[in-house]
């Protein structure tokens, strides 16, 4: 049966649709077309082609992109997607973070930061362009049939963004043509990701899990032109533009965990963190490894291999965060869209090209015959890889074990506390890339004295070992004897990188990069230490706890502290009140003071707000809190709503109050007359006359009816004075009475008697119950000395970029093509 | 033999030992009769029983929230858990939690939820055209 359904707009589908399936063909055509064009360079016609065909790919790709956004933008909510992941109450700036919330978008999103890196490489690769754009072509052909989301020989093939509402669902609304008008708004975003964070963080991930295609690709190109030793010069930048921006989202994504989830810290080893942490473990190891090759003509084999399966890595971790598979260790990933065997797919033609060009090209990889000295920069280096990729191998372990799971069928659980069991591994591989990335410093390529090495190490290394006191000292990690090793690896690491700045100031200028990026990996490395191992939770409840010798082990003060509204709680160094909330729907603030007392004076020494939120969302499982922090140079406090009281909640919803007299106490009823006083709970009531001109809208005043009202006063304690004119009504010998309300006081009046006889008017007086106290469950954290990993970040990520520039440079004067 | 080379394999057995401590040193999912046996902390996977009461009164302690599971084998076990509830786990359909026996009760320090999709798939919010607006849910199966 069809059914001509109502009011959808159905051409901004088809046309997104004709783009998808556009964007696929293009894609095939310019990878094969490339290919082609790479085993026949004189044929011209093969090139040409593989560059209309890119430019159509780029242009279909922007076509599905402007096609969603006016579908999310007009709320078309006959389509799932925008069902799906917005609603009308989204504000602009959120439609956007919508448009990448579904596993089709951020698809998207990474099949347009490849068309734009295609762009790069059409202007910029020159001869690397063939061999080059066939493997990102080719990728961009995997991506593509993500979402064609058509059927092929009985499988669905990929997921279309452009799939109707009732073609994904089965519901008996879709059986009415006019269901469009009964689905009013969607499903909307989910509050977590409506955060200024989740516009910027994901184009910025995906910016790096694209642009590491690059790097692969010229290895690939490489080996198979048998190129060998040139294609690093153009990767290695690309590399380093990969490292730095994977890494720039990568914290984007931990900031936006600290400042809007309730995580209560910035790093939970979460498979989908860990997830794109490990390909970035491995481009960083093999950008280093590349510098190595380059200085030395040691470690082509694992430069090479490391650079591909950086990429590799890149699929194997969309594959765990798309495929549904950690489902049950993680809920951050998305669930399954039924792209399991394609995503396994991608995961293996990519592999397969990588083992398949490494294994027909052994013969004729460049080696050295010559053995590294030890007291050589090359050496440590490729050291410092190899401890990197083992730090790599074990996060891939650990994260992998629902993977291992499925293909043995065993049932294994995962590490039961995930932080502690992680840092307990990468504290020790941070031990040694820190120490590696101080004194490798002071090694130099190939030869070297061994004493003029001991004496520029040990000198820093004095300093190092001075300033770790200090820090140690300083930031209280004195307790475990890892911590004080991990500030020294990292102390170590900024004095030896500092003393190259120094010299790189002097003249040596591009030598910076490098030394900033690791000064700026040094302070991360801090920061993340000192925030972890000290950060205290300050919102301790003692309350039916009491302290017996020997028995507190048993329960642990609770970390939620309970307030109400307007009673101060002292909490540490903190006196703290919950002074009431604020609704701005569907969000509810809650303002908490914080005063710091000084104990000797009981002066207030520092006195702030904080304003975390939450949003009762149901259909996303309740109560969700947003943190508030308050940032500090030398630590931040953190305070997150854990529970709240549900009545505020529902305003914030919108849900009408409740009208009806069920809403207020049993009325006083008064007989009364100008110029008496009424006292109620919050004040007096002033009868203050009598208005005979009294009319009421929509009813004519007949003959003998009556129409009058009572002016009332009303004096509440707090010292504001309301007016209100309840009108009592004998309209054809019946009576009738209009109530007025004075809502900011909770009252409600009837004027619902004229009683000649005894001279009285009678006023019935309705009050709603006082409201229960208000109240809100919280938790506070204190992080000292985060910003150091902030701060690092930002250090590290600008002395990538110099590197950048400075490795383009050299490609630049070695170039002759 | 290249220095090199040796350290690569010396390296490549300390990742393989790694990798064996790491998966000897894991657990299995268990269940209550096995928790009763040890004093360790482990997982104990299980569904909500939802005839029974979620208790939580932030009034009277905001960090103590107690509730009746079932584990795989049906066994049904109080859980205690030291902390604010978990704001969806009525809607859970599975729960896997962190923690060790105490007595007859599970003293849980970590409680992860399974609920059917966080987006709820299949369910379309459906107003009706009529003068009483009304607020209704269809429940619909997922194509997907």
């Amino acid at each position: 049966m069809d059914i001509t359904y109502v009011g959808e707009h159905l051409l901004p589908g088809k046309i997104g649709q004709f783009f998808v399936i556009l964007s696929f063909g293009s894609a095939l055509l310019a990878a094969i077309s490339y290919y082609f064009a790479t085993i026949d360079k004189n044929d011209r016609a093969w090139f040409r082609i593989a560059r209309i065909s890119f430019w159509i790919n780029a242009a279909a790709i922007l076509g599905i992109g402007g096609c969603l956004y006016y579908i999310i933008y007009n709320h078309l909510f006959e389509y799932h997607y925008a069902w799906s992941h917005s609603s009308r109450s989204l504000p602009t700036h959120y439609i956007i973070s919508s448009f990448w919330e579904g596993q089709e978008g951020s698809f998207w999103l990474w099949m347009f930061w490849q068309t734009i890196l295609g762009i790069l490489l059409v202007f910029r690769a020159k001869s690397w362009e063939s061999p080059v754009m066939s493997v990102v072509m080719l990728c961009q052909l995997v991506l593509a049939s993500m979402l064609i989301g058509v059927e092929i020989l009985g499988e669905r093939v990929g997921s279309s963004p452009f799939i109707l509402l009732r073609d994904a669902m089965q519901a008996p609304i879709f059986s009415d043509p006019n269901y469009l008008s009964m689905i009013t708004d969607g499903r909307g975003l989910n509050p977590l990701l409506q955060n200024y964070w989740m516009v910027i963080h994901p184009p910025t991930l995906f910016l790096g899990f694209a642009s590491m295609i690059v790097p692969f690709a010229y290895a690939v190109a490489g080996l198979w032109q048998r190129r060998y030793k040139d294609w690093m010069g153009p990767g290695l930048p690309w590399a380093l533009f990969a490292v730095m921006v994977l890494g720039a989202g990568i914290i984007m994504g931990s900031f936006w965990a600290y400042e809007a989830l309730n995580f209560g810290g910035f790093w939970a080893w979460d498979p989908v963190e860990n997830a794109s942490i490990i390909p970035w473990f491995t481009l960083i190891a093999a950008v280093h490894v590349m510098v190595a090759y380059k200085n030395s003509g040691h470690s082509y084999f694992t430069a090479t291999f490391l650079v591909m399966i950086s990429f590799v890595l890149v699929i194997y971790a969309s594959y765990l965060t798309r495929s549904g598979i950690l489902g049950e260790t993680s809920v951050h990933s998305f669930t399954d869209l039924g792209l399991f065997w394609q995503l396994i797919a991608f995961n293996l033609i990519f592999f397969a090209i990588m083992v398949g060009v490494l294994i027909a090209h052994k013969k004729h990889l460049p080696s050295s015959k010559k053995e590294e000295e030890l007291y050589s920069r090359e050496f440590w280096l490729f050291i410092g890889a190899l401890v990197l990729t083992v730090a790599c191998v074990q996060i891939i372990a650990s994260t992998s074990i629902p993977v291992f799971n499925a293909v043995f069928g065993t049932n294994v659980a995962p590490p039961v506390d995930p932080i502690q069991h992680y840092n307990k591994w990468q504290a020790g591989f941070a031990v040694v890339v820190g120490i590696l990335s101080a004194f490798t410093q002071f090694m130099k390529y190939k030869r070297m004295d061994a004493r003029k090495f001991y004496a520029a190490a040990i000198a820093s290394l004095v300093v190092a070992l001075v300033l770790t006191a200090v820090v140690v000292y300083v930031t209280k990690v004195y307790t475990n004897f890892m911590y004080i090793l991990i500030v020294f690896a990292a102390t170590y690491a900024i004095v030896a990188n500092g003393k190259i700045l120094g010299e790189a100031i002097r003249g040596k200028w591009k030598l910076a990069g490098s030394s900033i990026a690791h000064i700026g990996f040094g302070l991360l490395l801090i920061g993340a230490l000192v925030a972890a191992a000290t950060n205290e939770v300050i919102s301790l409840n003692s309350s039916g706890y009491i302290a017996v010798a020997g028995f507190d082990q048993v329960e642990k003060p609770g970390e939620n502290l309970f307030l109400t509204e307007g009673e101060p709680v002292q909490m540490g160094d903190y006196r703290i009140t919950y002074v009431g909330d604020s609704i701005a729907p569907p969000n509810v603030y809650y303002k908490i003071n914080y005063e710091e007392i000084d104990e000797e004076t009981g002066r207030v020494v520092d006195r702030f707000q904080l304003r975390p939120f939450a949003q009762n969302n149901p259909s996303m499982g309740g109560l969700i809190g947003t943190p508030d922090t308050r940032h500090y140079l030398t630590h931040d406090v953190y305070t997150l709503i854990t529970a709240a009281m549900s009545e505020t909640h529902l305003q914030a919803q919108g849900a009408e109050q409740q009208a009806g007299l069920d809403a207020y106490e049993e009325p006083a009823i008064y007989e009364t007359n100008i110029g008496d006083t009424l006292r109620y709970r919050n004040g007096y009531i002033v009868v203050t006359g009598i208005n005979r001109n009294a009319t009421v809208e929509n009813i004519s005043k007949g003959e003998d009816d009556v129409v009058v009202g009572l002016n009332l006063k009303v004096f509440a304690s707090s010292g504001e004075v309301y007016e209100a004119e309840p009108v009592f009504l004998i309209k054809d010998g019946a009576t009738y009475d209009f109530s007025k309300d004075v809502n900011e006081q909770g009252l409600r009046f009837r004027f619902s008697n004229i009683m000649p006889e005894k001279d009285k008017l009678e006023l019935m007086v309705y009050q709603k119950p006082v409201p229960e106290k208000k109240w809100v469950v919280f938790k506070a954290i204190k992080f000292p000395y985060i910003n150091f990993f902030w701060c690092g970040t930002v250090i590290m990520t600008i002395g990538f970029l110099m590197s950048i520039f400075r490795r383009n440079k050299e490609i630049k004067s070695t170039e002759l093509v | 033999m290249k220095k090199s080379s040796v350290i690569g394999i010396v390296i490549i057995a300390l990742a393989i030992a790694m990798i064996i401590v790491m998966y000897t040193d894991s657990s299995t999912y268990s269940t209550f009769t096995e928790a009763k046996e040890t004093t360790s902390e482990l997982y104990v996977v299980g569904v909500l029983n939802k005839e029974k009461e979620l208790h939580y009164e932030p009034t009277v302690d905001a960090n103590h929230f107690s509730f009746y599971m079932y584990d795989n084998d049906g066994t049904e076990c109080k859980v205690v858990f030291r902390g604010s509830k978990p704001q969806d786990i009525e809607r859970s359909e599975q729960i896997v939690l962190t923690g060790k026996m105490v007595g007859e009760e599970f003293h849980a320090s970590k409680i992860l939820m399974k609920c059917p999709s966080k987006y709820n798939e299949g369910e379309v919010e459906v107003k009706e055209v009529s003068t009483a607006q009304t607020l209704g849910f269809v429940n619909g199966t997922n194509a997907n």
